[in-house]
């Protein structure tokens, strides 16, 4: 029973992982467009920057930590807890791919996007990477 | 047989602190954040002189001569990159290069680009200097020998977009990047280096190309690097400048570092004030907890003494245990720290307006070290009277009135 108790505490805190990640580039640390800043095309058409793409993609990294919290809450075996784990890892390191690597983030060193947003979503994938880890190989 | 004491000894260590999770958790804690807030004065310290060092290294000046109203725009634009467009009252420079002492005098013209850069979120520092007397970049060209600066080419700093080979327009006129200095952390990384007849080519242009005309009075420069005869005092030639070359400043490395403690010195004294205050109230308060455990433990440390444990190992083990609180909490808080101020030193250095570049990993490891060291320091000083109270049981009587 304990166990579960542990095992659920880790979804609750996967669940806060997300919404935390999803919130990051739009009310935490904000990314460029929500300071304002957008690419502007000859038309006059506004765009978001590079960052504003990435922040698009983490919103949907986000959510989908949180439903593998909650898939977690609801089922705690030591099956699911492991196949959580393992897609937990993935999204963790997905939620820094997706800044540095797929999308990446504006050019310039002193926009808004990479001075805050880029180091807090860095830290966040680690976190989550770490609970995955944590519990793929956690000890029965 | 030896291997198996050692075996039970850590076994011992490892179980009493799995025993007691909670309380276990807030001394760790406790040591974290001494660990953490002192490695973080330190490292934010060591990160601002290492980063001015840098910068005044590659810029190779003992002295740094700007117009006195100018003082306060140059500074900034050495330190943290925030552009300006000045200019000496007349043309006087050349008597600096006279003065006895003064190996090389280098002039520089600063030009503050216009908005809408393709390189850059803003403006940027356009530096030109004049390649015949130039100590700046000559230093990096002869580093790169593969580079020339020839006609409209430019040396750009490490945060200026674009890569070796394209071209940047300034003005209206286009220049090609040559090359790309190392991260200094100073301002340097948001200028960019062109030769003072292409920049007088571009003014020249720009009442045609671009939306606003530059204009740079002839014979006028912005700044003059300065760099001393070997033996010769820097303080004493900056004296003499500003004696033959009224309405000039002077700015010597050791007097930007002075500037920079001082912005610096709020956030490291409050950082240095928070590991003294904690470290005060962590160890009468962890002292209290470890003597609350020896308390609780007395029965099982009377059965240790009753199986053949003698003295000395039961005070090793508790101070085995305090010093595993005391590393396991210090490294968990470097460890944050080091997250926390690598991932956002560029938001750092510009909310606090320095210089600031990672400190080398060996200035690291010595941080972290002088971190770990005052918890263990402090977990010892903790483990003492819990240590004194255990000497002075009696294993029997304790045993006897049933203490658990």
């Amino acid at each position: 029973m304990s166990i579960d108790k542990t095992v659920n505490a880790y979804g609750a805190l996967l669940a806060l992982l997300g919404i935390i990640i999803i919130l990051t580039p739009w009310i935490i640390f904000p990314v460029c467009e929500m300071e304002g800043s957008y690419v502007i095309t000859s038309t006059g058409t506004k765009l978001p920057m590079t960052c504003g793409w990435t922040a698009r993609a983490e919103t949907g990294i986000g959510a989908l930590i949180v439903v593998a919290g909650g898939l977690l809450i609801a089922r705690s075996t030591r099956e699911t807890r492991q196949a959580v784990g393992v897609f937990t890892i993935a999204m963790g390191a997905l939620v820094i791919l997706f800044p540095t690597v797929l999308i990446g983030m504006c050019k310039v060193a002193t926009h808004p996007c990479r001075m805050t947003t880029l180091p807090a979503l860095e830290i966040l994938g680690v976190i989550v990477i770490i609970v995955g880890g944590y519990l793929v190989w956690k000890p029965e | 047989m030896s291997s198996a004491k050692n075996f039970s000894f850590f076994v011992l260590v490892a179980r009493n602190l799995q025993n007691r999770p909670y309380r276990n958790i807030a001394m760790v804690l406790s040591f974290a954040i001494i660990a953490g807030t002192l490695f973080s004065a330190q490292y934010l310290a060591g990160g601002a002189r290492q980063s001015l060092e840098t910068g005044m290294d590659m810029m190779g000046a003992d002295i740094l001569v700007v117009p006195d109203k100018y003082a306060a725009a140059s500074q900034a634009v050495i330190l943290t990159g925030e552009i300006s467009t000045f200019f000496f009252n007349d043309t006087g420079f050349e008597k600096i290069s006279q003065i006895p002492g003064v190996a090389k005098a280098s002039p520089e013209i600063y030009i503050a680009t216009l908005y809408g850069q393709a390189c850059c979120a803003g403006p940027v520092q356009i530096i030109a200097i004049d390649p015949g007397s130039d100590f700046t970049i000559a230093t990096w060209l002869k580093e790169n020998p593969g580079v020339t600066m020839g006609k409209d080419d430019i040396i750009v700093g490490s945060a200026i977009s674009g890569d070796i080979g394209s071209d940047l327009l300034f003005y209206g006129h286009t220049f090609h990047i040559v090359g790309r200095l190392a991260r200094t952390g100073m301002g340097l990384d948001m200028a960019v280096f062109t030769r003072i007849e292409d920049a007088y080519t571009m003014a020249n242009e720009s009442g045609v190309k671009a939306v606003r005309k530059l204009t740079i009075p002839p014979g006028m420069v912005s700044a003059v690097l300065v760099r001393v005869e070997p033996g010769t005092s820097p303080a004493g030639i900056s004296d003499e400048i500003k004696q033959r070359v009224p309405g000039t400043k002077t700015m010597t490395p050791n007097g930007l570092l002075s500037t920079i403690s001082g912005q610096l010195g709020a956030i490291t004294s409050l950082l240095y004030g928070s590991t003294i205050a904690v470290t005060l109230i962590s160890i009468p308060l962890l002292g209290s907890i470890s003597a609350m455990v020896a308390h609780e433990k007395k029965k099982e440390i009377a059965i240790l003494h009753a199986l053949g444990a003698t003295k000395s190992f039961i005070v090793r083990l508790m101070m085995a245990e305090s010093f595993s609180l005391a590393s396991l909490g210090a490294l968990t808080g470097i460890g944050i720290a080091v997250l926390i101020l690598v991932g956002f030193q560029d938001f750092i250095a510009f909310t606090l307006r320095i210089p600031f570049t990672i400190p080398s990993p060996l200035m690291i490891v010595a941080y972290a070290g002088s971190a770990l060291l005052l918890s263990i320091v402090i977990g010892g000083i903790a483990s003492l009277y819990p240590a004194y109270l255990i000497n002075h049981s009696e294993p029997y009587e304790t045993m006897r009135k049933g203490e658990s």
